[in-house]
């Protein structure tokens, strides 16, 4: 019965496997075929080394907007009333393809765009602002995309805490703003460093969005990658640099998890 | 705790933000000049009419479906198998194999389309249905296992336990009481897929090929080389479709599950 259920597991366990094996081919791959050479090559490249740079601060710019927008926003949720409808408004965007919400960024930041037009009808500027093809864009862009992730994530350590925590500190005198930074931040922690590590994740691969809204100058890693495949069909220099991203992710992101594991026992001590 | 003035602000103009790129995407898709704008100029359903009548939309659009229904159906089937495998399996074999499932999760998608290529055409599967699917079954994974292992925790022990007692072999207690119970959870996980497939571009894109493509990266290559109102009545399609994915899922299952997942997601050791 037993060796039965876990028999269960096997076509997970395919699934598993597969990716595994490919993420491995990937970095197997970038040294037997391109060798030590090209990741020296790349790296002493300015184009390359700008491109890692960008990557790096537009990432991390746009985890610090989604954490500081997305906090209203959950606290918001999670004394509503009426959620589940709000809810809606969060998770329909949410889901819908992030190539038809930069899209809409599109429409909304283009030279003759809806932005555009509605400040020069309001007589605030007489010659359109160039938003898009910009790094502004791009921030905008992927904040808006990555916004929901964080939110879901701080409401749904916000609603596992026990209100009886905030009413005590409130009875003993604490004004709204100290219980928020003394009580209901620091147990909402742990959802926010998920938020954020998660986004951090997300936007440092991301390409739809920087090569829509960005345009072809101002290259993240993920476009570079995309354009030395399709255009340059250069798949050696393509595979060193996903391997570089592999990398870069696992160093944004590890000092955030380290802290949350830190935060997670320290709150199970109490 | 009542909500500062500052919060609640921030927390309706997101609300009124994160909606606002789709809604004006559905606008502009009336336009009945080839021109994006919003308000649209006037009302047509001229770009419908001709996203109806372009084979190779319709096919993309096909292909897209096809994908997705396929893929939602393999991993939910996939993912309840995993769960179930793993519900009474020792807490260290359970939590190093969930690791392993959501760990698609934790690596930038523009390395996993070069990963995905890389293996792909070394398989010479590159370019084609196969190769896209198994892509979107392994990115399905986490999405698909986690509503089924939330639904299959929250099942009361003592109904099985009952049902055993009374005479039930373990294969009745399985299809008689556990499957049932489950089926909110296989609804979700079953919806989530399908979304996640259907709107999945960034990893897609680098293994489409001349004979096969799905509509989110036909709408991509679209916009790259002009954006035109066709792919606004498009995404506008998409959007609707995805709302109303959204709905059923409340009414099936209630939103409430984005946050349990979420919190499961936090529990599981990363």
């Amino acid at each position: 019965m037993k060796a039965g259920r876990l028999a269960l597991f096997a076509p997970m366990a395919v699934l598993i496997t597969a990716f595994a094996v490919a993420i491995g081919g990937l970095i197997w791959g970038s040294f037997t075929r391109g060798g030590v050479g090209l990741y020296v090559d790349l790296l002493s490249d300015q184009v390359v080394l700008r491109v890692l740079w960008r990557t790096v601060w537009i990432s991390a710019l746009t985890t610090l907007f989604c954490v500081v927008l997305a906090y209203p926003l959950a606290l918001f949720l999670a004394r509503s009333k009426h959620r589940n409808l709000w809810l809606i408004l969060v998770i329909s965007p949410w889901l819908v393809s992030i190539v038809v919400r930069t899209f809409g960024w599109m429409v909304l930041l283009g030279v003759r765009g809806v932005m555009n037009t509605a400040l020069r009808d309001l007589g605030l500027i007489d010659a359109p602002i160039r938003i898009l093809f910009t790094p502004t864009a791009v921030l905008i862009g992927l904040t808006h995309v990555f916004l929901p992730f964080v939110v879901i994530a701080i409401l749904s350590s916000l609603l596992q805490q026990d209100r009886r925590l905030e009413e005590a500190s409130r009875i003993l005198g604490g004004t709204r703003w100290q219980t928020f930074r003394r009580v209901t931040l620091p147990l909402s922690m742990p959802g926010v460093i998920g938020g954020a590590s998660l986004v951090l994740l997300m936007a440092t691969g991301a390409i739809v969005t920087p090569l829509l809204l960005g345009g072809l100058r101002d290259r993240m890693l993920g476009t570079q990658i995309y354009t030395e495949i399709f255009q340059v069909f250069n798949f050696e220099r393509a595979t060193a640099m996903a391997v570089m991203l592999l990398v870069i992710a696992l160093v944004l992101v590890a000092p955030l998890r380290l802290l949350e594991a830190r935060i997670r026992q320290a709150q199970e001590g109490v | 705790m009542g909500l500062s003035p500052a919060t609640r602000i921030i927390a309706i103009l997101l609300l009124i933000l994160l909606p606002a790129p789709l809604i004006i995407v559905i606008g502009a898709s009336f336009s009945p000049r080839a021109v994006l704008a919003f308000p649209p100029p006037g009302f047509s359903w001229r770009w419908y009419l001709e996203f109806l009548g372009s084979p190779a939309w319709l096919a993309a659009f096909g292909q897209s479906a096809i994908i997705a229904v396929v893929a939602a159906v393999v991993t939910t089937v996939i993912a309840v198998l995993a769960a179930l495998a793993l519900d009474r399996a020792p807490a260290r074999l359970r939590s190093a194999a969930e690791t392993a499932i959501l760990a698609p999760l934790l690596f930038p998608h523009a390395a996993i389309g070069i990963a995905f290529l890389g293996w792909l055409s070394m398989l010479e599967l590159n370019g084609g249905f196969i190769g896209v699917l198994m892509a979107h079954l392994i990115l399905c994974a986490p999405f698909a296992y986690r509503p089924v292992a939330v639904s299959l925790r929250q099942i009361d022990r003592s109904l099985t336990e009952a049902a055993t007692i009374l005479g039930a072999e373990p294969r009745q207690a399985l299809t008689r009481v556990v499957l049932p119970l489950l089926r909110p959870g296989i609804a979700a996980s079953l919806l989530f897929s399908f979304i996640i497939s259907f709107d999945e571009v960034t990893v897609t894109m680098f293994l489409i090929g001349p004979e096969f493509t799905t509509l989110p990266v036909s709408i991509y290559t679209h916009i790259h080389d002009s954006a035109d109102p066709v792919v606004a009545a498009i995404s506008s399609v998409l959007i609707l479709l995805t709302a109303g994915l959204v709905l059923l899922i409340d009414r099936l299952v209630g939103l409430r599950i984005f946050i349990d997942i979420e919190e499961e997601g936090r529990q599981a050791p990363a």
